[in-house]
């Protein structure tokens, strides 16, 4: 496999969405064209890449693949490196009608976890309790009040041939995943958990250790879904790891108080219990 | 050829065929919903080959155009009022791309449903070229020729042909359709620019700004320069268009009507241009030596044009169909501007009308004579802005 990565592109030390690039176009190859939108980092392949304004990802991706299509290399694939704010919020409705319409793409989603290219304001992907430089801790305000948005399974509820969570810190998840879904047509979003040290505040080096625990405490789980039906789930532990193992060591939790964290903790393992049933079951009820 | 009653948006979508568009998209808006209809009905039928991609709103049609040309396939899009605006952000993304996109305004006012020009003058520094045409057959023929602009390897800006919403979009005239052999030997079938493709390039970035320049701006004056450009191409454009088709609208900046002999010229720009056309031909049988210069290309502007003709006149009413409001009609202050280096000016009168889509009558166009008229016999402006 070629190396599509750019070092040092425009990542700061330990950057958890650097090496999402790295892997996942790794895995892709040389014969894609990457879409970008604003987002952090931007510069980390050394594939051709087309941006376009921040809401416009799946449409861009749309007219790229319709694009190929019309003038016959339809062998180039259109692929999307979108931030979490380009998927979950400001780019949701066009990446939304580009899954309704089953265009064939394929979306690599860096998940942050808040808007980090404009200094790590909240998005709809920030985990409940979080603090971002828009939810500060005070008297009125223990962090983000609300849940982050299930957008995997939202994206599957559009019924499109593959939906897939990765990590950073499961790398050869998730080359399987990018490897698989090259082999598909339609439309095609993974979702990569992608610690950021700046915003999350934690050590650089400690990344892949982040991201590992949340993978191991059933924050992040690692899953496919396919045709909004078939539900697999890639890496089930006998037992999941406190989810403190995952808080702790990101100063953006630290303010949190026991009954948070139990809180946090009742309601992983709350929905850890759904997604092995749907596991056992080998679907989603959707 | 052939002829066929036909309304104005069915004229603009029979032109993507004829241009063998390769990929368009759109979002339904009143009043130019019947393009999108036209194009699926085509599509489902095979008309040509081509893609349409039914978007669940205008933003993402303009996106999908800019990705599909960036690409290198010929591009269609079509929208009206409230849509245009919704699409305010990538047009200027198009535009700074330097894509040749090709998307019909089929006016509809900011205030209500009616037609008037505020959408399209409101995007006027998105980078594009800017048209208004005034009937069914110029808007199939203006749309043809916007593409062999806009893809001139000189030019390559995108442009936005304007017709007013219902009079032209829902209302059916005699249009007469080009052989599609013709029209493939003037327009060839795009051969696309693949200058993405990753066997082509690589480590290249397109469509974003990231800054870094030596002079940062420079990609200003090479765009600006670039639209300038527009207004000589065009011109070849139409001379060769006459030749292959046998019509022409004027030198394509500008269309004079009944202008010999006269001492005063009425700008108007679309349909009400056509019901100037009738109250020229009027006020001449009674003496009144009004002419019209029907106003085709905004952006760029005819300088060159008016201020030859300046030298010819004694007033020039303008007639705008749009305001910026607490600033005041873009056409009669771009005529202004456009003379100010005039040795001789000839006075200049503001008139406001249709907005909102307010009915432009034969008479009122006579009002406008009159009163320009009396301007020219007194020497003088006394009420330089009126709203008809």
């Amino acid at each position: 496999m070629e190396e599509m990565g750019i070092t040092p592109g425009s990542a700061c030390q330990g950057c958890g969405a650097a090496l999402a690039a790295r892997l996942a176009f790794k895995a892709l190859g040389p014969n894609v064209i990457r879409h970008g939108v604003p987002c952090c980092p931007d510069t980390v392949t050394k594939t051709p890449q087309i941006g376009t304004v921040f809401e416009g990802g799946g449409a861009l991706l749309t007219g790229t693949s319709r694009g190929l299509k019309a003038i016959g290399r339809e062998d180039v694939l259109a692929v999307g490196f979108f931030g979490d704010g380009g998927t979950y919020d400001i780019g949701f409705q066009g990446l939304s009608a580009a899954a309704e319409r089953n265009e064939n793409i394929l979306v690599i989603t860096k998940d942050n976890e808040a808007y980090m290219n404009t200094g790590n304001q909240r998005s709809g992907a920030t985990p409940k309790y979080a603090t971002t430089s828009t939810n500060p801790v005070g008297p009125k305000s223990r962090g983000k009040e609300q849940p982050k948005k299930n957008i995997p399974f939202i994206f599957a509820a559009h019924y499109v041939p593959y939906v897939a969570t990765a990590s950073v810190a499961f790398p050869e998840d998730l080359i399987a995943k990018v490897n698989y879904a090259k082999t598909i047509t339609g439309f095609r979003i993974i979702i990569i958990q992608s610690p950021c040290p700046v915003g999350w505040r934690f050590e650089p080096e400690k990344t892949i250790e982040i991201a590992r625990a949340g993978v191991q405490a059933g924050i992040w789980p690692l899953f496919e879904i396919q045709n909004g039906h078939d539900f697999k789930l890639n890496y089930k532990p006998k037992e999941l790891k406190p989810v403190t193992e995952y808080l702790k060591p990101q100063a953006r939790f630290r303010h949190m108080t026991e009954a948070e964290i139990a809180e946090v903790q009742e309601d992983t393992t709350s929905k850890w219990q759904s997604l092995i049933q749907s596991d056992e079951m080998g679907k989603v009820l959707i | 050829m052939s002829y066929e009653v036909m309304v104005g948006n069915k004229a603009a979508a029979t032109a993507c065929k004829l241009a063998r568009v390769q990929v368009a998209s759109a979002f339904p808006i009143t009043p130019q919903t019947t393009i999108t209809q036209y194009l699926s009905e085509m599509h489902a039928n095979a008309e040509w080959d081509f893609d349409f991609v039914n978007v669940e709103g205008e933003l993402s049609s303009q996106v999908v155009v800019q990705g599909a040309s960036r690409i290198g396939a010929r591009t269609f899009t079509c929208t009206s009022g409230p849509g245009l605006l919704y699409m305010h952000h990538p047009m200027q993304t198009t535009g700074s791309g330097r894509l040749p996109v090709v998307m019909a305004v089929v006016h509809r006012s900011y205030k209500g449903m009616q037609p008037d020009h505020s959408d399209l003058m409101s995007q006027e520094w998105t980078g594009w070229g800017h048209w208004y045409v005034e009937h069914a057959q110029e808007v199939l023929d203006s749309i043809l020729m916007a593409y062999k602009v806009a893809e001139d390897p000189r030019i390559r800006i995108p442009i936005a042909v304007g017709y007013d919403g219902y009079v032209l979009s829902y209302t059916a005239e005699p249009v007469e359709i080009p052989d599609q052999a013709l029209v493939d030997e003037w327009l060839p079938p795009n051969k696309p620019i693949p200058e993405v493709l990753p066997d082509k390039v690589n480590k290249a970035t397109f469509g974003r700004g990231f800054g870094g320049e030596a002079d940062p701006q420079v990609p200003w004056k090479v765009h600006h320069d670039a639209i300038l450009k527009i207004e000589e191409v065009h011109q070849e454009v139409m001379d060769s268009f006459e030749k292959t088709f046998g019509r022409r609208y004027g030198n394509a900046m500008i269309e004079p009507y009944m202008m010999d002999d006269v001492d005063v010229a009425i700008i108007a720009m679309g349909t009400i241009a056509g019901t100037c056309k009738a109250a020229v031909e009027k006020m001449q049988k009674e003496g009144k030596k009004v002419g019209l210069i029907k106003l085709r290309s905004y952006i760029p502007f005819p300088v060159k044009d008016f201020q030859e003709w300046s030298k010819k006149l004694d007033a020039i009413a303008v007639v705008d169909r749009s305001i910026c409001p607490g600033k005041g009609g873009p056409v009669y202050q771009r005529l202004r501007e456009t003379l100010y280096d005039m040795k001789k000016r000839p006075l200049t009168l503001q008139f406001h009308a249709g907005l909102g889509g307010k009915e432009v009558r034969v008479r009122d166009f006579e009002l406008i004579g009159d009163k320009t008229l009396k301007a020219v016999k007194s020497k003088k402006v006394e009420e330089p802005v009126t709203w008809v």
